[in-house]
């Protein structure tokens, strides 16, 4: 096995030296192989990790503030290399496009715990299986592993041994799995890695993967981080490495959707409303520190929501004049309590496991297309059973229909819509809107169409609104995943197969004879395999990656508290805030600015 | 050699006479009448006087060219400096041995740090500044700076010649044309114009074209750039009216009074020059409704406020303040304008009202009844070139070997425009000896924010420093910044003096050896209470404390720790600087240290080097789809680093640069084996014989 010496040492600022990546053989991987195993000790105990509601706030939602589209991580990736800051800054850009201004001046919102953050996530594929594979990278990967297995010493090097995994804080079993350890640099990523093989129910993986999250130094990882991590390390050869940005598009993207699906209802109205609380706080804290003596910062202004807060200029012997109530008020009282409300609201909510907004598994499978086109019947035909009321009547369908279905062996989601047309009653525009919402948050989108009635100006329409553009490639040059089906193929004139020379790829159906299904089917397989290839996207990392940010921004409000001085403060402020821009989106030093100069006259 | 334009208007450009030697007979270029320097800078305001005097300090030979000799360091808007996130940017220049720190603790009339209780990360040194003082110092300074010749007159053109074809450009800076038609020859030229290019007054509805009230604008040059292809764009900003001192009633008003002591600006400076006692205080007055009433019944009166440029959001002129929040009392400071001055600066009364009105309206707020005024304020509207078009080390894009710093850069303040002359000062002296630019990171310092920031994300309103946009204040403090630049300045740019450069190594020894001094400390909390009792230290659990611990504690400073254990600690408590800075070390010793970390991944992004020759727009064997290309083609950032923070360059587009510029490396690499292998083994056999 090559594997080049690849530290940077050439001097700062000189061109980067050449750096092979050489293809390092992963046969390591590979060496565990079978193993027997017992029965989970506890299958069926309620998911851990439910997302609880709390009603919603009353505060006004700031518009504009929370823009969850396009959001990864930023955390740095810890390697020995020069690679080490790839994932930073790869994920840093990945903000770019969606919030143009906002991001680019993050401030220093997040940390990496200690020297380096040690990633985990669900190896294994989604859905129902035997077993499940959790998987570590970093330096704290045998600290993880003992932590859950203590007191145990590590098992020795690429050897499957069996333990009793148990969570670290309550000591409470968790599974019987076979645990592997792979040292650095022999590992996928070249950094200490630790394996988990965990019987596959949802409530022991999210056991698992909540129990990792409470060890200190670990964090969920984000979307293809493994991948980048190998990359860094000269585990992956340049031409693997040219699928990667490709990857990273695809997860970020699926991500992005997931994160949509997630702040869509009052989950999303909760988080964004603490997110807006969080940034006007540090803002307000920010202009304390940056604009209240030089700037003369007007007291009056602060005076908001009948808190009477001002903050005293730092000036002996000034009294003031009586027009101006001033209150001496360190930090800036306001801040102060909101941040204090805001982490009761967060306790609560982080404690509270009883009620829950399950995050739904599963690909989301969007059925859309022009009124009468007959995607209710697909719908009915893929789930096998009367999901939706079908009549030969245009607007049938009115709400999105949700109905869970197994396709071509993937958990899927699947969403009957209303047709897409305008001109129509108040109840089946709202199903529109419905309609169209949905198909921005689909990871997969089915457009129906009639085949007999493709020259109508609804099929039109479809193609040129819906169709054509999900073929076009994005600004961030990724596409829309959709299969167009023609579907009442019966109604064809036999042996005519050039329906239209310029329409898109297209799969021919009939749900009426069944005729084309299977066709059908296959093209969903494929479609779905690709979708649900990484399962670091998953709803159970997305659960465990929300409870992650939550109980991040919880401790450095902590910090907040302690802070002794007002600096100290704002950098727990921001590091709050830096976790649950990875919930809302923004987070940018611009967004705290706007705040500032709409809130507060600043100026000489 | 051509000329883009023909020779401007004549206008006569005399040379003061103890300079006229050096310049006639200066030049060493072909042409035995044409001066030649090696570093030419247009213009002597902050940006310009800072520029000359670093490029002379690096050793280059560098000819300031000014309007004015007796204008040089005019300080035209506000009588001070420093201030929040300003006063971190002062620290800075002073660390590279910059001028404006040093000549302010010689002309200071009123020194004081703002944000003292809200940590050292954030204070601010800010001084009101003797206007007189000021520019005398500073002249004396730049007129007695070895290497450095002032010349008076107005550059009109440039010249331009065939770009150098390892570098980047479409053109070569070689010189100037002055108004008089005659040439000056340079290796690289700094423009630092200000407000002057297109400069434009505004009192009332009247419109005149003036760099400064008084002085000419440069209409010829900023026409050249824009013929060149430079982007550009206009702002805006403005100043109050000056009242005559007398006519204040300050008895009735609020009174501020300096720090004692004073605070240097200086880190080679231990004390300013003016005891506490003999400097003068501050007032502080408000405005009322009258005031709003005046400013909006004479909106119609009024272009400035209501032209579409943009001004800045933070230092609104009283006519946005009103509109923006109306019903509001608003602070007016009255600054003293120098100890021997007649003068009032009324901070916060930024106004372009008609003159009459400005006066009407100063006489119905508190303490100014009587006021006279003795200039009214005005609106300056001017040219700025998008920032996008510089490199982080000021040189254009297009034109190499040109440097722009200060206004022309879309910023405002004068500190904003000393850092960004010391960086353009050094990075046109270092591009004259074929030597690396000298770039600050965005984790080194302010000055690395601000370029970053600029050169990144360009600006439309005129840019200000504030602390809120340094994501690692925490490290960059004004305490630490000798610490973080003065060695690169000295080893890097050779900008720093001897006796800077010892003082300040002699200062990062010092501190070491004191932190792990405190570190190797260590008593049980009890003992610790016991030892200070002022101190606010639990004793309930006795838990072992390092002395760095105990220093953490609001109310413990060195001298008590020096107090409670003298052997080692007394000697650290000897140089006030020395103690203070262990203290704020203490404070943020556990945040920073995760903070590193951060600042670590920060830098090797930056590490990774962007060729700068890449032609993105034509580039093939690269998935980059055309807005990026754009966006890369129009900023041209330097590293992959810079690149991630250009807003719409995609997470996928800085996968496929990175791989791009790996392949390419690769491929140079394969190329050039053989003989580096032949280096290695001569290396290797030069290494065995010096073992023998």
């Amino acid at each position: 096995m090559l594997l080049e010496e690849h530290h940077f040492t050439a001097p700062q600022r000189a061109s980067p030296r050449l750096l092979s990546l050489s293809l390092a053989s992963r046969s390591e991987d590979l060496q565990w192989m079978g193993g027997t195993f017992s029965t989970g000790p506890n299958d069926n105990r309620e998911l851990l990790s439910t997302l609880p509601v709390t009603p919603r706030s009353g505060r006004n939602l700031l518009r504009g503030l929370a823009d969850p589209r396009g959001r990864v991580g930023r955390r740095g990736a810890d390697c020995e290399s020069m690679w080490r800051g790839l994932w930073t800054l790869v994920s840093r850009a990945a903000r770019g496009p969606h919030s143009p201004r906002l991001c680019t001046r993050q401030g220093s919102g997040y940390r990496a715990p200690g020297s380096g953050a040690t990633i985990f996530a669900l190896s294994s594929g989604q859905g129902r299986c035997g077993i499940a594979v959790i998987r570590t990278s970093g330096p704290a990967s045998g600290h993880a592993l003992q932590s859950l297995t203590a007191p145990r010493d590590l098992p020795p090097a690429r050897k499957a041994c069996l333990r009793l995994l148990s969570d670290p804080r309550s000591r409470e079993p968790l599974d019987r799995a076979l645990v592997l350890w792979f040292p650095g640099p022999q590992s996928f990523t070249g950094e200490d890695c630790a394996e988990f093989h965990v019987h596959g129910g949802p409530a022991v993986v999210s056991g698992v993967l909540q129990a990792l999250g409470s060890v200190p130094g670990l964090r969920p990882a984000e979307a293809g981080e493994f991948t980048r991590r190998a990359f860094a390390h000269g585990k992956l050869s340049l031409t693997e490495v040219e699928g990667l940005a490709d990857l990273i598009h695809a997860e970020t993207e699926a991500q992005r959707r997931q994160a949509l699906r997630q702040l869509d209802g009052e989950l999303g109205d909760l988080c964004r409303g603490w997110a807006e609380t969080l940034t006007k706080a540090l803002a307000h804290v920010e202009a304390y520190i940056d604009f209240s003596e030089d700037d003369n910062l007007e007291e009056g202004v602060l005076d908001q929501g009948g808190s009477p807060w001002g903050w005293e200029a730092e000036t002996s012997g000034i009294q003031p004049p009586q027009v101006l109530l001033l209150s001496l008020s360190f930090p800036p009282s306001t801040a102060d309590s909101e941040v204090r409300k805001l982490e009761v609201a967060l306790g609560v909510h982080l404690r509270d496991a009883r009620r829950g907004q399950r995050l739904r598994s599963g690909a989301h499978v969007v059925v859309a297309g022009p009124p009468n086109a007959g995607k209710s019947s697909l719908v009915n035909l893929l789930s096998r059973k009367p999901v939706s009321i079908v009549s030969p009547e245009p607007g049938t369908t009115r709400d999105v229909l949700e109905t869970p279905v197994d396709l071509a062996g993937f958990p899927a989601l699947l969403s009957d819509t209303a047709g897409l047309r305008e001109g129509v009653g108040p109840v089946e525009q709202e199903g529109v809107r419905r309609a169209q919402k949905r198909l921005e948050q689909a990871d997969l989108i089915l457009a129906v169409l009639d085949a007999s009635d493709l020259a109508s100006p609804a099929s039109c329409n479809f193609l040129d609104t819906v169709v054509i553009p999900a073929g076009a490639r994005n600004p961030n040059g990724s596409r829309q995943r959709l299969l167009l089906v023609l579907n009442k193929s019966d109604l064809l004139p036999a042996g005519r197969s050039d329906l239209h020379p310029d329409l898109p790829s297209h799969l021919l159906l009939s749900c009426l004879t069944g005729e084309g299904l299977d066709g059908l089917l296959e093209a969903l397989k494929k479609e779905l395999a690709a979708l649900c290839g990484d399962p670091s996207t998953g709803p159970l990392m997305t659960r465990s990656r929300y409870q992650h940010h939550l109980q991040g921004c919880l401790d450095a409000l902590g910090q907040y508290k302690q802070a002794k001085d007002l600096a100290l403060a704002a950098e727990a402020l921001r590091v709050a805030r830096g976790h649950l821009s990875h919930l809302t989106g923004g987070g940018g030093t611009e967004e705290i600015l706007d705040i500032i100069f709409r809130d507060f006259c600043v100026g000489k | 050699m051509f000329c883009i334009r023909g020779c401007g208007r004549r206008v006569a450009a005399c040379l003061t006479k103890q300079h006229l030697a050096s310049v006639r007979f200066g030049g060493d270029s072909a042409a035995p009448w044409t001066p030649h320097f090696d570093v030419v800078v247009i213009g002597g305001g902050h940006a310009g006087t800072e520029a000359a005097a670093a490029a002379a300090r690096c050793g280059s030979r560098t000819l300031l060219l000014t309007h004015r000799v007796d204008t040089i360091g005019q300080m035209s808007c506000n009588p001070s400096f420093g201030g929040i996130g300003k006063g971190h940017l002062m620290r800075e220049v002073d660390a590279l041995d910059g001028l404006c720190s040093r000549i302010c603790d010689q002309s200071g009339i009123h020194y004081k740090v703002l944000n003292r209780r809200k940590g050292p990360a954030v204070w601010g040194l800010r001084a009101q500044i003797d206007r007189k003082l000021y520019k005398q110092n500073m002249q004396k300074e730049i007129l007695n700076t070895p290497l450095l010749t002032v010349q008076e007159g107005a550059v009109e053109d440039l010249i331009l010649t065939e770009p150098e074809p390892e570098h980047t450009g479409k053109y070569r800076v070689s010189g100037v044309v002055l108004a008089d038609g005659s040439k000056v020859y340079a290796e690289s030229v700094v423009l630092t114009t200000g407000t002057f290019l297109r400069g434009m007054i505004v009192i009332g509805l009247e419109m005149h074209p003036a760099g400064r009230l008084g002085d000419q604008p440069a209409v010829g040059l900023a026409q050249t750039l824009e013929k060149l292809g430079f982007v550009v764009g206009r702002l805006k900003t403005g100043t109050p009216p000056r009242i005559a001192k007398e006519s204040v009633n300050f008895s009735i008003l609020n009174k501020q009074t300096p720090d004692n002591p004073s605070i240097p600006f200086s880190f080679i400076n231990q004390t300013v020059w003016i005891k506490p006692e003999d400097q003068l205080p501050c007032y502080l007055t408000h405005t009322n409704p009258r005031v709003d009433e005046i400013v909006l019944e004479n909106l119609h009166l009024n272009c400035h406020v209501k032209e579409t440029t943009r001004g800045p959001r933070y230092c609104p002129s009283i006519e946005s303040k009103v509109l923006r929040f109306p019903n509001r009392v608003h602070q007016v400071w009255l600054e003293p304008e120098g100890m021997d001055s007649d003068l009032i600066y009324p901070q916060g009364l930024s106004v372009t009202l008609p003159a009459e009105l400005q006066e009407k309206m100063i006489t119905c707020i508190r303490g100014l009844e009587n006021a006279k005024m003795i200039q009214p304020g005005y609106g300056v509207q001017y040219d700025y070139m998008d920032p996008r078009q510089i490199s982080p080390s000021l040189e254009t894009h297009l034109v190499q070997r040109l440097f722009f710093a200060g206004q022309i850069n879309g910023t405002t303040g004068y500190e904003e425009a000393a850092a960004q002359g010391v960086i353009a000062g050094i990075n046109a002296s270092l591009r004259v000896r074929h030597k690396p630019p000298f770039v600050i990171s965005r984790t080194e310092g302010y000055i690395g924010v601000l370029i970053d920031d600029l050169t990144t994300l360009g600006t439309n309103e005129p840019y200000r420093m504030f602390t809120s946009r340094a994501e690692f204040r925490l490290s960059l403090r004004p305490d630490n910044a000798d610490s973080r630049l003065t060695f690169r300045g000295y080893k890097e740019a050779g900008c720093v003096s001897q006796q800077r450069y010892e003082r300040a190594s002699w200062m990062k020894s010092s501190l070491e050896e004191g932190i792990s001094m405190l570190k190797s400390i260590e008593f049980l909390s009890t003992k610790w209470k016991n030892l200070i009792p002022e101190s606010s230290i639990s004793s309930g659990k006795s838990l072992p404390l390092r002395a760095l611990d105990v220093l953490k504690y609001e109310e413990v400073d060195m001298e008590l720790l020096a107090r409670a254990v003298p052997e080692p600690l007394k000697k650290y408590t000897q140089c006030r600087e020395l103690a203070e800075r262990l203290k704020i070390e203490a404070t943020y010793e556990s945040v920073l240290f995760h903070q590193q970390q951060e600042i670590k991944e920060v830098q090797r992004d930056e590490a990774l080097q962007l060729p700068k020759d890449l032609d993105y727009l034509t580039l093939k064997d690269i998935s980059l789809s055309y807005e990026v290309r754009e966006k890369l083609h129009f900023s041209r950032p330097q590293t992959i680093g810079a690149a991630s923070r250009i807003p719409g360059v995609t997470a996928a587009a800085i996968v496929n640069l990175l791989r791009f510029v790996k392949t390419t490396q690769q491929r140079q690499a394969a190329m050039n084996r053989v003989p580096k292998t032949d280096q290695q083994l001569h290396d290797t056999d030069r290494l065995e014989e010096s073992q023998l």
